[in-house]
């Protein structure tokens, strides 16, 4: 009962708050529109734009050495976490089944594994550096920690089921994942999406300033 | 939105709460013990292997178990590992009683400790200055470490002891699903515990090896028996020996660890049985280490943990449990007053924004 919940109508669910969520939410930031520039341009905002979206992902040299470590965190999460989310083969059989109706060449298991556990590493990092430095600690509310919870239990849950041989397991870990999607649109996670637009933003404004920033 | 910031002593709550939830978990190896006693008192199985008394007779027989063949890979020649059995009957017999005999008593000898000797207060009672112990990244990788700890511990004991434990609690389709969780899980996050390893050695092998003054520090019962406080430096002698087991025992439990783990590196069976006996031992010394560490930390001593929490400790603390560190930081002018060490500040800013708090208006 609880399973068929859980597989069925549940997910279903999830998914359609989270789809909705989220293209509601961006077309809101796309709606909202910008204040006419009257300033005379001094560069190409476009440019700036585009330059900005990427070289923000950039290791930051400047960074103080305590920063350094964080930045590193944050690529071990962030590229990890989209490895095994979109090619660990578990996944990809799931979203050809659920969504998409095809899959695709999934990473070998050793690469699946080093994912993992460079996600978790990541994760571990941030978090625990978000709860104990007093400037973190200070700007973090509870979207922060709820985001970061669930994300983290999303990934225990599935680390957990990874002998994919226990269904209950399975379950666990959908329940999870669907709990995070629900959560997704009305959360800080946003920024999965939302990075693009406010880089972007900001890197036209600096671009038509003729600032290099 | 919703604005709830998580208090700076909320990390050692929840350091206790999963202390506690491992507290539990070592109680139960007293229904291991019973489980086994009463296992061992029951009639064989009566359900007949005919290809049993053949085995028995080439395991016993006075002649190798070991032979040629085509087939080729690890112990591919070993018509029967005799080893096993004995391996199984160490685990059984001796391996789980005795482990869940140490760490039972780990926890009584610290309940007894607490009441004989109760909470150590800080005599002169906390003091206006506080000084920088800890910067951002010590104190990460502590806690980083701690984290992964906890959770390779707990999943570990109901690898060890669940079967006799949890299954009469939860029954056997329970357990094969925790036991099948707690396996996976130990697997992946056992490598990141190595990583934990390498970083806190790095990080903390200067200041704990031994000199001038750890020995009279030992000699002197380290300031637990009696009321005196015994001087030391950054660290005491208890705290660098601990270092040390945990490096070179973190060692042994990690690559024998990986060794199991990995089966892929042509280790044979024995080698397979003598990883997993290192491993267990290992893991028990440990865990039962870090039960008296998690206490100090807890509720043995005030202001201990203060350090790992905030980065400062408190000045009256430094000078009773670490008096030759705390003067060398005194005369350095290192000490900082309490209202300096606001919730902006970490030893890696205090120098910055204690200066601008203790001169306002410069």
């Amino acid at each position: 009962m609880i399973a068929e919940f859980i597989d069925g109508p549940l997910w279903t669910f999830s998914l359609a708050v989270f789809v909705i969520g989220v293209t509601w939410r961006i077309v809101t930031i796309l709606m909202a529109g910008n204040r006419q520039d009257l300033s005379t341009p001094r560069g190409s905002a476009s440019s700036g734009a585009i330059r900005t979206i990427f070289s923000r992902s950039l290791y930051e040299r400047t960074a103080a050495t305590r920063g350094r470590l964080l930045q590193i965190a944050g690529y071990l999460f962030h590229l990890g976490l989209f490895a095994l989310l979109f090619f660990a083969q578990p996944h990809i059989d799931f979203y050809a089944e659920r969504i998409t109706g095809f899959g695709w060449p999934a990473m070998p298991h050793w690469a699946f594994i080093v994912s993992t556990e460079l996600a978790f590493l990541g994760l571990l990092l941030l978090w625990i550096h978000r709860l104990l430095s007093p400037v973190t600690r200070l700007l973090s509310d509870l979207d922060d920690h709820l985001g970061t919870i669930l994300v983290f239990l999303v990934m225990l849950t599935g680390c957990l089921a990874l002998a994919q041989s226990f269904e209950a397991l399975r379950l666990i870990h959908l329940l999870l994942a669907e709990l995070l999607l629900i959560y997704f649109p009305f959360s800080k996670l946003m920024h999965t999406f939302t990075f693009v637009m406010s880089r972007g933003y900001t890197g036209a404004a600096m671009g038509r300033k003729g600032v290099n920033a | 939105m919703i604005r709830q910031t998580i208090p700076p002593g909320s990390i050692g709550v929840y350091a206790l709460a999963w202390s506690l939830l491992l507290l539990w978990l070592l109680l139960l190896p007293q229904q291991s013990l019973a489980e086994t006693k009463q296992a061992r008192g029951l009639p064989p199985p009566a359900v007949l292997n005919p290809a049993a008394d053949l085995w028995r007779d080439i395991r016993q027989r006075d002649m190798p178990t070991t032979g040629t063949t085509q087939v080729r890979g690890v112990d591919s020649g070993v018509l029967i590992n005799a080893n096993g059995d004995t391996w199984r009957k160490f685990r059984m017999e001796q391996l789980i009683p005795v482990a869940g005999y140490l760490l039972l008593g780990m926890i009584v000898v610290l309940i007894l400790f607490y009441t004989i000797r109760g909470k150590v207060k800080i005599e002169g009672g906390a003091a206006d200055k506080k000084l920088p112990r800890y910067t951002s990244y010590e104190r990460l990788i502590h806690w980083f470490m701690a984290s992964i700890f906890i959770f390779l511990a707990i999943t570990g004991l109901i690898i060890l002891f669940g079967r006799p434990l949890l299954i009469p609690i939860f029954g056997k389709e329970i357990f094969a699903v925790i036991a099948s969780a707690s396996k996976e899980g130990h697997n992946l996050m056992g490598p990141l515990f190595m990583v934990a390893l390498i970083l806190v050695f790095i990080k903390f092998v200067r200041r704990n090896i031994y000199q001038k003054g750890d020995l009279s520090w030992l000699l002197r019962g380290g300031g637990i028996i009696g009321k005196k406080h015994v001087p030391s430096n950054f660290f005491n002698m208890g705290e660098k020996s601990m270092f040390w087991m945990l490096i070179i025992v973190g060692s042994v439990i990690v690559v024998s660890g990986l060794m199991l783990i990995f089966p892929i590196f042509g280790q044979s069976r024995e080698w397979m049985e003598l990883a997993h006996v290192g491993h267990a031992i290992g893991a028990i010394l440990m865990i039962t280490v870090i039960m008296g560490h998690i206490y100090i930390g807890s509720v043995g001593m005030e202001g201990a943990i203060e350090g790992m929490k905030t980065g400062y400790c408190d000045l009256n603390w430094a000078k009773e449990h670490h008096d030759y560190w705390a003067s060398q930081m005194e005369k350095r002018g290192e000490a900082i007053p309490n209202e300096a060490v606001n919730r902006f500040s970490d030893p890696d800013t205090n120098k910055f924004l204690g200066r601008e708090l203790e001169e306002p208006g410069k």
